[in-house]
């Protein structure tokens, strides 16, 4: 189905979020949107599918001008759009999840609906347990299940909105085969995404946005640096950050022992150094946000300890960690990160009130948060709901409302959703912490992330934990390899309790 | 759209709700063959056709606006404190107690009069924080905790009145004995509400909307209730804070029910609590949490209810009409609000 | 979002079930608007028009107590002239929440009302109240003693008038009617909460069905049994009073056959007719209302009830013609014909479901009453034992009115 768009536009408040957008995408093309956060490619793709309702312009589908008011009226088209944040239910079963939304047949057996899942999840191999509940999935999991659930209903146009965040290498592949698939089948795949390899690797055609504004359409082959400059408005270039590690511990971990189903991590040994960096690899849900969480006192170990300065924390809560200089930045950002329906004023109220005064001082706050707002180039005012923000400028508010000095620095995916730009801007941040001698663990998806900003890297496999590797001496492929499960009997023969103990 | 623009619109749609809910009621009375100007007429004359009837209407202004300050803080924190009939009754209760125990002593009257209202307001503040720590610690819902405590609570006041605390010879819903005058809180000339009450209420909002709008302490309950997760990340224990809320809750609903027995009847009776708490949660719904409007629409909502005796004397209607009005007025204006917001789209 | 769908319905539920509470009650009072305006046009030739209000504790329409009150007050519209009532019905706290009896009087008298009848002992400290800080309008204080001088709670109101009748022989008949009528010798009184009249009254019941078993039957008297159950009200109101219906089927589980009905409304018939229905028979007395059986007429033993018409007129007459007289009045039957409604105060009607032979035996017990028989004669102890009376020693007024305790042979709570 061919889809044009003619004039959109629409504002938030003072933002412009999309300025006068016309563009044609042809039925069966992966057909790709790219720009950096806060360019209005959201937007544009709520407009389509029925969330927002735009200020002026109009959408024609298959050349015939549509009335788009709701997403219900955009599935009745056959439009269907993947969130950035996954809108499932999660205190239901992945099998119920899939099942809502369908009509009719109500008199299938879930038996029977289970074996129609799994061929149909067969089919891009994806391997979700059908009665897990949904909140014990990995966001890259309920991205899968959102996929599958859309397909099933019968889309005809699938909108993604950065469906790689998230997702492993591996996973990115099979999805990225399931598209190609289905763009041959004659659906249209919109590909909204900021990662230039992504985009690259998979559009068959790709158009630009910035600030709002359509600045041109791109057909391959493609010129990265052009793709740069038209996402960016200027070249970047990427910086090798200098080992800032210091030979005092501020993290150790003895024989930990840390499980929530269905994974167990055994024995897991790390002294981490001042202004250390340790990355933490391997494919979404295989352990590592475990681990990361038990570091903070989120999730109570089984055995082992958690050392923190030479005061044994174990089995503290988190405000305690809190208190010894313990942060931590989770991955769902408007789910345990920030406070929706809660200002970056008032965020910055809520952490800064540290001489306990009973009475708010709104003018102070306001200049300090109008300061943290410059500083972290955040889009956005103080009085800005945080919900509103876009993904990188939430993440941005939320690193920025960390405490100055911190002792150790936890991170889930630091710079999932954030353009390069604002991705090297990040780390900057965090390098300048480390110069401060606080230490960093941080989970992240993107290979290249761990190997360019980490000192020593864990690699994770089903519950498996690799030794510290030095970061120098490992190449992409051999992270690769161990991610993947290749290359891990030297480690699982040196190390007996690496046995499952299922 | 600019500032100024939105907030007109919103003007304009909670004044849809509100002919939206006068023609809704309308119709009701069409259906019912009553003459709907007459009725309307009749709760506006009813409210306001004499000074004795404004005084009624401060009557009942005291307790819903106490309720509703309380419920602002549980409702901010995210929390349904649905327990507020039960625990408006225990401060009812522990009030009529202290009153009891002192009443035939040389004790001075204010002073068992103060005494009394502490007693109430912890009796409150106990009731609710029981429903805090069913919530927090024993995974109890507070909607089901609160209808729980309330029938406890219920059942008790019933038990005193009827039984360890009835009247000499005499076992009757009509309550306790009443207490001699020096016990009761002085009247405002002659009309049936105290000076004291009203003080009390205004004081009351003050305090909330302070505690609401410009404190650390506010702004984390809120925190709390829009992102319980969140704000536990950002270094806030919401356990701590919803358990506060509860106390805070309770604490102005023990202090509604001391008022009640000090102030209004001088005596515990069986409905003590008369519904002025379900009545105070949908003026909180109604005012979108906002302690700004607590003390208008509480007395709107009083008008109603005294406008509302007018019906069935001169139209033989009932009077809970006036409770079919609030009820619509609530359920049209947040239906606008949602209409509001499609409109303008999420922002 | 997920909060607003919350708002959204608990708002709904609200709204339903106040439409429908107040659906309930609308529709026969619509019809009700119809009647006052078509007696409205019939005295508009009447020269000066006497409003006067009634609050009635329950419902005008409870086949009970309120409307015995409410048909007095159509009486006294029928028979004096420009006499116009107005009314208030339920008038208690659990029905109108966060309002008093002298409140809603105040209402009446802003309605127009020179004359407001407060229909409950319950209501005393409010009718006093009012009385006190409306001098200039007239109260009739049905039930009360307040005016009363030998009584224990006189106050000097000029204002007020008491009046109440001597239900204690309707009750005496009852208790007869009830005696000659058990098999099993069991008796239930459904009573309605405790204090001095309904103790009196109860133990009324128990002196007439003793009467009766032993002179009339000849019975041993160690074989009747008068048990007392009180609910709490004058009426059921769910969640605040024990529940009447429950109450009536806990007597006939326990070998009761005939159920007595001291509180306002009807559940006692009406449980007697299902259980007779079921195979148990049982049968009933209800109170208050002289078309109180019709309710359920194959199981009622009839029914002893209020006449308050013929007082009302003389009051409010002697309020409209100025020689108002405050007074406290216990009036008995008309023993001439104590179902006269011209005259009496107090009156039997004899139920459909007696049989002959008991209405012959019950019309001469009336006939003693008449003749001047009192069951109040020694020697009657109280409950605990202690002498009440002694032998050949008749009850005052006052020892009567304000009966501390039930009487010795009765089962029950006192207090």
């Amino acid at each position: 189905m061919d889809i044009e768009f003619s004039e959109i536009n629409k504002s938030f408040g003072q933002v412009h979020a999309n300025a006068d957008i016309s563009l044609k995408i042809p039925g069966g093309e992966i057909f790709g949107i790219l720009g950096e956060n806060g360019a209005g490619k959201s937007t544009l793709m709520k407009v389509l599918s029925g969330y927002i309702n735009p200020d002026s312009g109009e959408i024609s589908l298959g050349g015939e001008v549509s009335h788009i008011s709701s997403p219900a009226d955009a599935i009745g088209y056959g439009i269907g759009m993947l969130h950035q944040d996954p809108l499932d239910f999660p205190p239901m079963q992945v099998i119920e999840n899939f099942v809502l939304g369908q009509k009719g047949r109500m008199i299938l057996t879930y038996k029977e609906r289970i074996k129609e899942f799994q061929t149909f999840q067969n089919k891009f191999g994806f391997s979700l347990d059908p009665r897990a509940y949904v909140e014990s999935l990995t966001v890259g999991e309920r991205q899968q299940l959102e996929i599958l659930r859309l397909l099933w209903l019968g889309v005809r146009v699938l909108i993604l909105d950065e469906p790689t965040t998230g997702i492993s290498a591996q996973q990115k592949d099979k999805l990225f085969r399931a598209l190609q698939l289905l763009a041959g089948e004659g659906k249209t795949i919109i590909f909204v995404s900021h990662k230039l390899e992504d985009v690259e690797s998979l559009c068959d055609e790709v158009v630009v946005l910035r600030k709002g504004r359509k600045v041109g359409k791109v057909s391959p082959p493609y010129k990265t640096d052009q793709l740069i400059e038209m996402m960016f408005g200027k070249q970047i270039t990427l910086l090798t950050p200098e080992p800032a590690v210091k030979e005092r511990v501020t993290l150790e971990l003895k024989d930990l022992v840390v499980e929530k189903y269905p994974l167990r991590i055994e024995d897991v040994n790390l002294q981490l150094k001042a202004g250390e960096v340790v990355g933490l690899s391997g494919m979404e849900g295989s352990g590592q946000d475990i681990l990361l969480r038990a570091c903070v006192g989120l999730l109570r170990p089984v055995a082992g300890q958690v050392i923190i300065n030479g005061k044994d924390l174990s089995h503290k809560t988190y405000l305690e960690f809190m208190q010894n200089k313990v942060s931590y930045l989770p991955a769902s950002r408007m789910e345990e990160g920030l406070v929706p329906g809660i200002s970056i004023a008032e965020h910055f109220t809520l952490t800064g009130n540290t001489d306990r005064k009973l009475f708010i001082d709104k003018e102070q706050f306001r200049q300090k948060t109008q300061e943290k707002i410059d500083e972290y180039h955040v889009i956005g005012r103080p009085e800005t709901p945080v919900e509103s923000l876009s993904g990188g400028n939430q993440q941005r508010v939320a690193l920025s409302l960390l405490k100055e000095s911190l002792n150790i620095l936890l991170l889930e995916h630091p710079t999932r959703g954030l353009d390069i730009e604002s991705a090297i801007y990040m780390w900057e941040k965090l390098k300048e912490r480390c110069k401060k001698e606080t230490s960093i663990i941080f989970i992240s998806a993107d290979l290249e992330e761990i190997l360019r900003y980490s000192d020593r890297v864990l690699v994770f496999f089903s519950g498996y934990v690799s030794k510290p590797l030095d970061s120098r001496h490992t190449s992409l492929e051999q992270l690769g390899q161990l991610i993947g499960g290749k290359g891990w009997e030297d480690e699982l023969v040196a190390k007996e309790s690496y046995e499952p103990s299922k | 759209m600019n500032p100024a623009n939105k907030r007109t619109l919103s003007i304009v749609f909670q004044l849809g709700g509100l002919v939206l809910a006068i023609l809704f009621v309308t119709l009701i009375l069409l259906l019912t063959g009553a003459n709907p100007l007459d009725v309307f007429k009749n709760l506006i004359v009813g409210a306001f056709g004499s000074t004795n009837r404004v005084a009624s209407i401060l009557v009942v202004w005291v307790p819903l606006t106490l309720v509703t300050c309380g419920l602002l803080v549980t409702f901010t924190t995210g929390l349904w404190n649905i327990g507020i009939e039960g625990q408006i009754t225990i401060g009812a209760i522990f009030s009529t107690g202290i009153i009891r125990i002192f009443m035939d002593t040389s004790v001075s009257p204010i002073l068992v009069i103060i005494l009394s209202v502490i007693a109430g307001i912890a009796g409150g503040a106990i009731w609710a924080v029981l429903v805090g720590l069913l919530k927090t610690y024993g995974g109890v819902n507070e909607i089901f905790g609160g209808l729980g405590l309330n029938f406890i609570a219920t059942a008790l006041n019933i038990g005193l009145i009827f039984g360890a605390w009835s009247r000499e010879g005499v076992a009757s819903m009509s309550g306790t004995q009443p207490f001699p005058e020096v016990y009761w809180l002085p009247n405002f000339r002659s009309y049936n509400f105290s000076w004291v009450s009203i003080a009390i209420s205004v004081i009351g909002i003050v305090i909330i909307f302070l505690l609401l709008t410009g404190t650390h302490f506010g702004l984390r309950l809120k925190a709390v209730g829009k992102g319980m997760k969140s704000a536990h990340r950002l270094g806030i224990p919401p356990k701590k804070h919803m358990l506060l809320a509860f106390l805070i809750c309770g604490c102005f609903a023990g202090l509604t029910g001391a008022l009640q027995v000090v102030g209004v009847y001088h005596r515990l009776i069986p409905s003590i609590s008369s519904g002025y708490g379900f009545l105070g949660l949908m003026v909180a719904m109604l005012i979108s949490y906002k302690a700004i409007w607590i003390a208008p629409i509480a007395f709107f909502f009083a008008a109603l209810n005294i406008g509302g005796i007018q019906l069935p004397i001169v139209l033989q209607l009932d009077s809970t009409l006036s409770g079919v009005l609030q009820g619509s007025l609530v359920l049209f204006i947040l239906l606008m609000q949602g209409v509001k917001q499609r409109v303008l789209g999420k922002s | 979002m997920k909060r607003k769908y919350i708002l959204f319905f608990l708002s709904l539920l609200v709204i339903f079930s106040m439409v429908l509470t107040a659906c309930q009650t609308e529709e026969p009072v619509v019809e009700e608007t119809e009647e006052v305006v078509v007696e409205e046009t019939e005295e508009v030739a009447e020269p000066e028009e006497f409003i006067f209000g009634i609050l009635m504790v329950g419902p005008y329409n409870d086949k009970g107590w309120s409307q015995a009150h409410y048909e007095a007050g159509l009486y006294v519209e029928e028979n004096v002239p420009g006499a116009k009532m107005i009314y208030l019905d339920s008038v208690n706290t659990a029905d109108r929440p966060g309002t008093t009896a002298a409140q809603l009087a105040d209402e009446l008298v802003q309605q127009g009302a020179q004359l407001v009848i407060f229909n409950s002992d319950d209501m005393k400290d409010d009718a006093v109240e009012f009385t006190k800080n409306n001098p200039e309008i007239f109260v009739i204080h049905a039930s009360g003693d307040s005016v009363w001088e030998e009584g224990m709670n006189y106050q000097p109101l000029a204002n007020m008038v008491n009046t109440m009748g001597e239900m204690e022989y309707g009750k005496m008949i009852a208790g007869c009617d009830a005696a000659l009528h058990t098999e099993s010798g069991s008796i239930g009184y459904l009573g309605p909460l405790i204090n001095d009249e309904t103790r009196r009254l109860a133990a009324s019941v128990y002196l007439g069905a003793s009467y009766c078993w032993e002179n009339y039957l000849g019975n041993d008297p160690a074989d009747l049994s008068v048990r007392v159950t009180w609910i709490g009200f004058w009426f059921n109101i769910p969640g605040f009073t024990e529940d009447p219906t429950q109450v009536a089927n806990e007597f006939i589980d326990s070998g009761v056959d005939v159920i007595i009905s001291g509180i306002d409304t009807t559940e006692a018939l009406v449980e007697a007719r299902k259980a007779s229905s079921e195979g148990t028979p049982v049968l009933a007395i209800p109170y208050d209302f002289n078309g109180a059986c019709e309710e359920a007429p194959e199981v009622c033993l009839g029914v002893p009830y209020f006449n308050w018409g013929p007082a009302y007129v003389r009051h409010i007459s002697s309020a409209i013609d100025g020689t108002w007289e405050t007074t406290f009045e216990w009036l008995p039957p008309n023993w001439e014909d104590i179902n006269d409604l011209d005259t009496t105060a107090v009156g039997f009607v004899m139920g459909s479901a007696m049989d002959e032979e008991a209405k012959v035996t019950l019309q001469q017990f009336i006939d003693e009453l008449a003749g001047g028989l009192n069951l109040w004669t020694g020697p009657l102890n109280y409950q605990d034992g202690s002498t009440f009376l002694a032998d050949g020693e008749t009850a005052t007024d006052i020892q009567i009115w304000y009966l501390p305790q039930l009487l010795e042979g009765m089962e029950g709570r006192s207090e």
